[in-house]
């Protein structure tokens, strides 16, 4: 293969990535930020940075972890700068109720805005499970935590959710 | 022995956890089984609340951001001759080879959104024409109700992935357009089963749970799908 047929076959394997890959990101880096201005810049210049080291994805089948990786530095590095000025929950709510909004089911809805009511200690790993497909040691790995620790975040995320949609949550001892 | 707290514990973190311990107490505790049930539910509205548009929070799309410069675009149309002669040998070869691994991407993709199985809401119309519509295929009405529908990365391609509510119970169909095999590939794994079918355009993969009749069941699914012109 030739230079200009590597470059070629380069950019399709990544834009082939990044089809599959890109929806899944947005709504990671959505439901992270709470914001979705700040959801495609972080998935867009994560993207750029993804491009620039494409060579070092040497295995594709871990490209989503790889990717992964990728959003959630670049949104560490993002989030300082574009952080939302407000505390109210209920506003970041109804700031975003374009892509909250589920008029056919009042409970994703009411879903919907519990995750968004979440702390981010207990949002992020459960979109890691949930959304993700991540088992707790490989969200341990990613978050740089203990294994016991992140069962325990997943565990008072759905003991929340349950309380906010007013089923009985389990006692958090 | 696992008691009552410490099954509640283990399910609240992960509802999907099927391990010795919690088989057992599960068997022997109706509420903490209801319990765990609950939660494998409320996973599901989960992922269903998770699955936003990503249409809505995205503006650019992906192709834009990576243009390919006028240069590469002459250069493919140069190459588009031996391109074709390539691809016609890749595609023999393809064909030819045995693709053994195919049920054990399948159980790795279901085994990693064991969430989705779990949906119970029907799908609006729009939401899987926009999953289905990329391939220029259909679903026919009466096979059940598609609880999941998506666009997933499946071995470097994206393929729609759905869970579809049968008479058996939720089966999660993979159309694997890429995937071209000779004869049906059974799955049986980790309470899954199910089969891997030739379709008319490369393969489907259709998996439950603890299917009495899946030959049957993947039967009405194969026939419920309308594969385009």
């Amino acid at each position: 293969m030739n230079r200009a047929d590597g470059e070629t076959d380069r950019r399709r394997r990544f834009g082939t990535l990044c089809e599959g890959l890109r929806p899944d990101l947005l709504r990671f880096a959505f439901w992270l930020g709470r914001d979705r201005g700040l959801a495609d810049d972080v998935v867009q210049e994560a993207m750029l940075r993804a491009w620039k080291a494409f060579d070092s994805l040497t295995d594709e089948s871990k490209a989503k972890a790889w990717m992964l990786t990728i959003v959630r530095r670049e949104f560490a590095r993002t989030f300082g700068r574009k952080r939302h000025p407000t505390t109210d929950l209920d506003a970041l709510v109804a700031a975003e109720t374009d892509v909250l909004a589920a008029p056919e089911d009042e409970r994703l809805a009411e879903m919907r805005a519990a995750i968004f009511r979440l702390e981010d200690d207990y949002r992020e790993p459960l979109l890691l499970q949930v959304m993700m497909g991540y088992s707790t040691r490989e969200i341990a790995e990613m978050m740089g935590m203990q294994q016991g620790a992140v069962l325990t975040r997943l565990f008072r995320a759905r003991a929340r959710l349950r309380q906010q949609l007013g089923l009985s949550a389990e006692a958090e001892s | 022995m696992m008691n009552c707290l410490d099954f509640r514990r283990r399910v609240g973190a992960e509802p999907f956890a099927t391990d010795e311990e919690v088989a057992a107490h599960r068997s022997d505790c109706g509420p903490c089984a209801r319990h765990q049930d609950e939660l494998q539910a409320m996973d599901g509205l989960i992922a269903r609340a998770l699955a936003v548009e990503a249409a809505r929070i995205g503006k650019a799309n992906p192709a834009e951001s990576f243009p390919l410069p006028a240069s590469a675009k002459r250069r493919l149309f140069a190459i588009a001759a031996s391109l074709i002669v390539g691809l016609s040998v890749g595609l023999v070869l393809l064909v030819s080879v045995p693709r053994t691994s195919v049920a054990r991407e399948v159980m790795g993709h279901i085994l990693h959104e064991p969430g989705t199985m779990a949906t119970t809401t029907p799908l609006a119309p729009g939401e899987l024409a926009g999953v289905l519509d990329p391939d220029g295929t259909r679903l026919r009405s009466g096979i059940g109700d598609v609880t999941f529908a998506a666009r997933c990365l499946f071995d470097g391609h994206v393929v729609p992935h759905l869970v579809v509510r049968t008479s058996a119970g939720p089966v999660t169909v993979l159309m694997l357009r890429h995937r071209t095999i000779g004869k049906p590939i059974r799955i049986a794994e980790q309470g899954y089963n199910g089969v891997v079918l030739p379709a008319p355009r490369g393969s489907i993969a259709i998996v439950g749970q603890g299917i009495a009749n899946p030959d049957v069941i993947a039967q009405q699914v194969f026939d419920a799908v309308d594969w385009g012109g």
